[in-house]
C-alpha cells in the first residue's frame, strides 16, 4: 500500500527526515515512536503534503502512484487520512456542514456522476458515527473545532476518519493531551475502524496508547531515521528502558 | 493642475449655488426650508474636508465633491424592481424612498399596527421634534450630514408608541435612480421608539442605474426601556457614492442592536454616532464588509458613554480583495462619571490580495476610573494551517479558500435576525467572493 524509500525532507532548509524506509501493507497497524524532535510529526506532515515541508530525496509510492507528486486534497481523496496532533480551529465553519462537504468531495471523486448526499441521509450517517466515537451531538452545530476541549478535538478527528473511511490513516499523536477516559474513547473509536482492508500508522510518544490499540509493528525514530523496528514487545522495552539505549549510538 | 483646496472651494460654491436655486424652486414646507437653511449655514462653516481632516484621515472625497450633481427628483420606479429588492416578511411594513422622496404607491404600512408614519414636515409641528432636528443641524460635525440637512425635502418620521411591539420588521428601501448625468439625493429618517416599545428596521440602499450620490441621515431616539433592532444593507451600485450618518440617542435601559453590511462603492462611508445618555442603556454594533475591484467602504464611529452602567459592543469583519480599500475609525468615549461602563471593540480584516488596503483605528478615551474596556484590530490573510487542514479532508485549494473566506463574513451575516436578509446577503455579498475565487 505504502512504500517509503530513503526519504529525506526538511523545513525551511533544515533537514529533519534523513533517510526513512518503511513499507506498510493492507491490514497492518504500525506504531512509530520516538523522542521529541526525532521527526515523527514531520514524517506525517510530509505524507499528508504540507506545503511548508520540502522533500529533498527519496520516493514515496502509494498504491503504485508517486505520492509526492500529489496535492494534499488528491492524497485525501485517494484514501489517505491525517489525524492532526493539533486540530485546527475554524470559526465560522459549521462542523456538520464541513463533514458533509468532505463526505461529498470523496463521494464525487469516487464517482463523478454520483449525486451529493441528501442532508437528511447524511445526518443519519453522522449520528451513527458520532455514537461510534462517543461524541456528544451538540458538537454537530458548533464551529469546526472552535473552543473544543483537547479531547473533543481528537474525537472530532476520529469522527472525520470514520466518515471518510480512509485506506491509510496516519494518526499524529492522537493520544497526547488526553485524560484516561478520552484516551479510552478515542482508541476504542480507532479500534472499531481498523479492518483488514485498511492500514493505520500511529505516531505516538507514549506506550500508553498501545495498551488499547495493538500494533503489528513498532518502529523507533531518532534523529530523522528509523533506528529500530520490531513487534509489540519493542514498545514495552522502550517503556522500561527509555529511548537512550537506541539514540545514544546515533549521536 | 488645481490644488485640493481650490477643488474643494469650487465644489463648495457649486453646492451653495445648487442650494440657492433649490430654495427658490422647492415645494418643501417652510419648516423644512428653515431646517435646510440651518443645514447650509453649517455646511459653509464645516467645508469639504482637505486631506488632513481628522474625520477623513482614510477617506479621500475630492473627486466625489468635485463632481457636478443635479438634484434627483421623485422618479418612477418599476414594481418589479421594488419586488426584487424587498422581503416578503415586510410586505405590509414597507416604505419606499425614491431619491429620498416617499413613494406612497409602492409603500405599504398596513402591518404597522399603531405605528405612526408621516413626513418629517408634519412632525416638525411638534416642538420636541423641531428642536431636536434644529439642534442636530446646528451642531453637526460631519459636512456630508450637514449637506443632507441642507437638501432633504421630505424625510420620514416613524413614531413607535409606548409599549407597542412591531411584529414585522419595517423595511425602508432607499432607491437611487441614477442616470446619465450624476444626481444627488438626500434621504432622511427619524425614528422615535416610545417607552417600552420594541421594533425592528431594515434600511436597504440600492441603485437602479449608476452615477449617483446618496447622502442619507437617520436618527433613532430610544426612550426608556425600548428596544430597536436595525439591519442596514448598503448594496449600492459599484460606481456610486454613498454617505450615511446615523445618530442614536439612548435613554435608560434601552437596547439598540445594529448589524450593518457594506458592499462598497466608488466611495461608501458610514458615520455612526451613539450616545448612551442614561444608566442601563446597551448597544451592539456588528458590521461586515466585502470589497473587490477598486471599491471602498469606510466607517467612522463615535460611541459616547455618558451615564454609568452602560454597555457597548462592536465587532467588524472586513474582507478585501483586489484594490479594495476599507477603514474603520472608531472611538469609544467614556465620560467622567460613567462608571461601570463595559465596552468591547474588535475589528478583523481579511486581505485577499496584495493590492488590498485596510486601515483600522480602534480608540478609547476614558475619563472614568471604574470601567472595563477592550479594543483590538487584526489584519491577516487566509491562514495556511486552516487551508491545509481542509485540503487534507479532500477539499480543493480553491474550495477551501472560498469556504474560509465566506465563513469569515458569514459569522456576522448569520447573526442578522431576518432570514430573508441573511439569504439576500449570502446571495449577493458573498457571491462577490465566489466570482473572484473561481
Amino acid at each position: 500500500m505504502l512504500e517509503i524509500k530513503d526519504l529525506h525532507a526538511g523545513f525551511e532548509g533544515t533537514e529533519i527526515i534523513k533517510g526513512v524506509d518503511l513499507t506498510i501493507k493492507k491490514g497492518e497497524v504500525h506504531a512509530i515512536m520516538g523522542p521529541n524532535g526525532s521527526g515523527k510529526s514531520t514524517l506525517s506532515k510530509v505524507l499528508a503534503g504540507h506545503p511548508d515541508y520540502e522533500v529533498t530525496g527519496g520516493t514515496v509510492t502509494y498504491e503504485g502512484k508517486n505520492l509526492l507528486d500529489m496535492e494534499p486534497e488528491a492524497r485525501a481523496l485517494e484514501g489517505i487520512f491525517m489525524g492532526f496532533q493539533y486540530p485546527v480551529e475554524i470559526p465560522g465553519v459549521n462542523n456538520s456542514e464541513f463533514l458533509r462537504m468532505a463526505y461529498n468531495a470523496r463521494l464525487l471523486y469516487k464517482d463523478p456522476d454520483a449525486e451529493e448526499i441528501d442532508p437528511l441521509d447524511f445526518e443519519e450517517i453522522l449520528d451513527a458515527k458520532m455514537k461510534l466515537v462517543e461524541m456528544d451531538h451538540k458538537y454537530k452545530e458548533r464551529f469546526l473545532n472552535d473552543g473544543f476541549s483537547g479531547g473533543e478535538k481528537k474525537k472530532n478527528e476520529i469522527l472525520q476518519m470514520a466518515i471518510l473511511e480512509p485506506k491509510l490513516a496516519i494518526l499524529d499523536e492522537t493520544d497526547s493531551g488526553l485524560d484516561i477516559d478520552a484516551l479510552k474513547a478515542v482508541s476504542q473509536g480507532i479500534n472499531r475502524l481498523i479492518s483488514g482492508e485498511n492500514a493505520v500508522i500511529l505516531i505516538t510518544h507514549y506506550q500508553r496508547l498501545l495498551e488499547y490499540i495493538q500494533p503489528h509493528f513498532v518502529h523507533v525514530m531518532s534523529a530523522g531515521k528509523i533506528v529500530k523496528s520490531g513487534e509489540k514487545d519493542l514498545a514495552l522495552q522502550l517503556e522500561a528502558q527509555g529511548y537512550d539505549w537506541l539514540t545514544a549510538p546515533a549521536t | 493642475m488645481s490644488t485640493t483646496t481650490e477643488e474643494t472651494a469650487q465644489a463648495e460654491s457649486a453646492f451653495l449655488e445648487l442650494h440657492k436655486g433649490r430654495q427658490q424652486s422647492t415645494q418643501a414646507p417652510e419648516a423644512v426650508k428653515e431646517l435646510n437653511q440651518a443645514g447650509i449655514q453649517r455646511f459653509e462653516l464645516l467645508k469639504f474636508p482637505h486631506s488632513k481632516h481628522e474625520m477623513f484621515t482614510y477617506v479621500r472625497t475630492v473627486d466625489t465633491v468635485a463632481t457636478p450633481y443635479a438634484l434627483a427628483g421623485p422618479e418612477a420606479v418599476s414594481k418589479e424592481f421594488i419586488e426584487s429588492a424587498s422581503y416578503s416578511a415586510c410586505e405590509q411594513t414597507r416604505l419606499v424612498l425614491v431619491n429620498g422622496f416617499l413613494n406612497e404607491e409602492l409603500s405599504n404600512t398596513e402591518g404597522m399596527n399603531g405605528v405612526k408614519v408621516s413626513g418629517l414636515s408634519e412632525a416638525l409641528g411638534q416642538a420636541e421634534v423641531r428642536d431636536y432636528l434644529r439642534s442636530g443641524a446646528e451642531n453637526e460635525n460631519d459636512v456630508f450630514a450637514s449637506l443632507n440637512a441642507a437638501f432633504f425635502s421630505e424625510g420620514i418620521f416613524i413614531d413607535v408608541p409606548a409599549d407597542t411591539a412591531l411584529k414585522s420588521p419595517v423595511l425602508l428601501l432607499c432607491i437611487s435612480t441614477g442616470g446619465e448625468k450624476p444626481k444627488a439625493s438626500f434621504p432622511r429618517l427619524l425614528v422615535r421608539a416610545g417607552r417600552g416599545s420594541e421594533s425592528n428596521f431594515i434600511v436597504k440602499f440600492v441603485g437602479q442605474r449608476e452615477n449617483y450620490l446618496v447622502d442619507a441621515a437617520q436618527d433613532f431616539i430610544l426612550e426608556e426601556n425600548s428596544c430597536v433592532g436595525l439591519t442596514q444593507i448598503q448594496a449600492d451600485l459599484g460606481n456610486s457614492r454613498h454617505f450615511c450618518k446615523t445618530r442614536v440617542r439612548q435613554k435608560k435601559d434601552s437596547r439598540f442592536n445594529l448589524i450593518g453590511s457594506l458592499s462598497g462603492a466608488r466611495l461608501a462611508r458610514d458615520h455612526f454616532e451613539c450616545r448612551l445618555q442614561e444608566p442601563g442603556a446597551e448597544m451592539s454594533m456588528k458590521g461586515v464588509t466585502v470589497l473587490r475591484d477598486e471599491e471602498q467602504a469606510h466607517r467612522f464611529i463615535r460611541i459616547h458613554h455618558e451615564a454609568p452602567h452602560c454597555v457597548s459592543e462592536q465587532n467588524f469583519k472586513n474582507v478585501i480583495n483586489d484594490q479594495g480599500r476599507s477603514s474603520i475609525d472608531g472611538t469609544v468615549i467614556v465620560n467622567q462619571g460613567a462608571q461601570l461602563t463595559r465596552s468591547d471593540q474588535l475589528i478583523n480584516n481579511l486581505m485577499l490580495s496584495d493590492g488590498a488596503h485596510a486601515d483600522g483605528k480602534p480608540n478609547l478615551m476614558i475619563f472614568a476610573d471604574d470601567v472595563k474596556c477592550t479594543h483590538g484590530n487584526t489584519v491577516g490573510q487566509i491562514d495556511g494551517d486552516q487551508l491545509f487542514y481542509l485540503q487534507t479532508r479532500g477539499l480543493s485549494r480553491e474550495a477551501a479558500r472560498s469556504l474560509l473566506t465566506t465563513s469569515f463574513a458569514q459569522s456576522i451575516i448569520e447573526s442578522i435576525p431576518h432570514p430573508e436578509a441573511v439569504a439576500d446577503l449570502n446571495d449577493t455579498l458573498l457571491k462577490k467572493l465566489e466570482a473572484k475565487n473561481g
